[in-house]
């Protein structure tokens, strides 16, 4: 019924049913997702977030540490 | 275990299930067969005569997956029946007698049976009398099913286009494709479910790589891809589809589990 408007001009050039095309493509199974490349960037945010981390762990180590230098200095 | 939990697995159970029901087996199950409409088409009034045979062609043809109605057109010569499949006009009957065995007939019961018995599907050749290619392909059917683990649940069954007994039937397989009526090749349906009838192959296209095809969309898995867009078309029957014994191709994929596919 889907291939109503199909048309064609000779009876060999007439196309094969959907459902077996499908069947034959395996359209009628479910399909499994596809996986696509996409670039990696996984290293490059981990040492962003690592130096980040760092540099406030100094920085607040710095201030503190500078804080109680002055207090004891007073 | 909560009972929660245990309902969860439950319904997780069946929902499993029924993702690995068979295609021939769930249409069987699950899928009611499109309507038919036939219509009366007179001008001007109604006789009482044809009051009373179109009330009794009405009850005659209710238990047939058909609806009947009248309809008044002001632009015929004559009254007719027509006969819709959805919104297609596939034959017209100029007489209320033309309509004798519309909705049955000795080799539908026969197919119906072989599905209601569980088999697989029923594999009508539609043979054009013409010796030389129906033989062919009949030799290529019966090559098919001799190689197919499949074959003692799938049956053959042959009908002449120029039947004169199953013309409606004829009439109405001629008519899964808008251009089969004017093909005269041999033609092999794939009979399944509540007389669901593929779309065919035909003349050179019946060969084994395609018949093997045909079991293979039967036997598998029926997924969501299927279940929405089934193929094929039903053909009109009478059968209440109640009951069917159960379908024997799952006995033949639990013993051989190699011929799963999805």
């Amino acid at each position: 019924m889907d291939q109503d408007t199909l048309t064609y001009d000779s009876l060999s050039n007439r196309p094969l049913p959907k459902w077996l095309t499908d069947q034959r493509d395996g359209l009628t199974t479910i399909q499994p997702v596809k996986k696509e490349m996409k670039a990696d960037n996984s290293l490059s945010v981990s040492f962003t977030v690592t130096g980040a981390i760092i540099f406030l762990v100094i920085t607040v180590l710095t201030i503190v540490i500078l804080r109680k230098k002055k207090n004891h200095s007073l | 275990m909560k009972p929660i939990y245990f309902k969860i697995l439950i319904l997780a159970s069946i929902v499993s299930l029924a993702c690995t029901t068979k295609v021939s087996e769930w249409v069987l199950l699950n899928t009611l067969p499109n309507q038919y409409t036939l219509i009366y088409f007179y001008k001007n009034s109604l006789n009482e005569a044809i009051v009373k045979q179109n009330e009794l062609l009405g009850k005659d043809i209710t238990p047939a997956n058909i609806h009947f109605k009248s309809i008044e057109r002001k632009d015929i010569e004559q009254p007719y029946y027509g006969l819709y499949y959805g919104n297609r006009f596939f034959s017209r009957y100029n007489e209320y007698k033309d309509l004798r065995g519309l909705t049955t007939s000795p080799l539908r019961e026969k197919i119906a049976a072989e599905i209601m018995s569980g088999k697989l599907c029923v594999l009508l050749y539609l043979t054009t009398d013409s010796k030389t290619k129906d033989e062919k392909g009949l030799q290529v059917i019966q090559e098919a099913l001799k190689s197919s683990p499949f074959k003692n649940i799938i049956s053959v069954a042959e009908l002449s286009r120029n039947d004169k007994e199953e013309s409606h039937f004829i009439s109405l397989l001629l008519n899964v494709e808008d251009d089969l009526k004017r093909i005269n090749e041999p033609m092999l349906f794939g009979v399944f479910g509540r007389f669901k009838a593929l779309e065919p192959l035909l003349g050179k296209g019946i060969t084994e790589e395609n018949i093997k095809l045909m079991i293979d969309f039967l036997t598998a898995d029926c997924s969501c891809l299927i279940k929405d867009d089934l193929p094929g078309m039903d053909i009109l029957f009478t059968e209440k589809w109640d009951n069917p014994a159960t379908a024997l191709v799952n006995k033949i994929l639990d013993d051989n589990p190699s011929l799963l596919h999805h």
